[in-house]
């Protein structure tokens, strides 16, 4: 069972599995109800190709089950979010 | 509803007895459940709790009742000492 601060959380960059910079973390969505952690609201690095990924304004939601570690970075895979 | 957690930083928490508790610091995530573990609770209410050699108390997820302008725990009589951290 691994906890973090959510506070420690901000401003740190987000990885792809196979090495890609996919951006920086801005915010977390929560069901308050439930208190299930459900997405990461990611700003995307501006050589990043988004065209393939659920996005909205200008951030990047990515869905918690996609997380695979938080440790320096946030580790996602990729794979499990994008639409192809 | 989701709702981003930045909304939850400086919460007022509150017991159904309408006692206020503190102020919301910051929220521990537990990774592998995808879940909200507790809260830190900072700015508290002295009445209620005797600050000894700390900051604040954490909270579990499970004893909120509501999130919504302010937070609603449930009023646990007599378990506030047990839960400093």
């Amino acid at each position: 069972m691994r906890n973090t601060f959510s506070r420690n959380l901000s401003r740190k960059k987000v990885m792809s599995t196979d090495g890609m910079v996919i951006g920086t973390i801005r915010n977390i969505m929560v069901d308050f109800k439930s208190g299930e952690v459900t997405d990461l609201v990611v700003k995307p690095e501006q050589n990043f190709d988004t065209s393939n990924y659920a996005i909205e304004g200008d951030k990047l939601f990515v869905p918690f089950e996609a997380v695979k570690d938080i440790r320096d970075y946030i580790v996602v895979d990729r794979y499990l979010f994008s639409r192809k | 509803m989701k709702s981003a957690i930045t909304e939850m930083f400086g919460m007022h928490v509150y017991t159904d007895k309408a006692v206020y508790v503190g102020d919301v610091d910051d929220v521990i995530i537990n990774v592998d459940g995808k879940k909200i573990e507790s809260l830190a609770v900072s700015n508290l209410n002295r009445e209620l709790i005797e600050l000894k050699n700390f900051k604040g108390i954490k909270i579990p997820y499970r004893i909120i009742l509501a999130v919504g302008d302010v937070v609603i725990i449930r009023h646990l009589v007599g378990s506030f000492e047990k839960k400093e951290d």
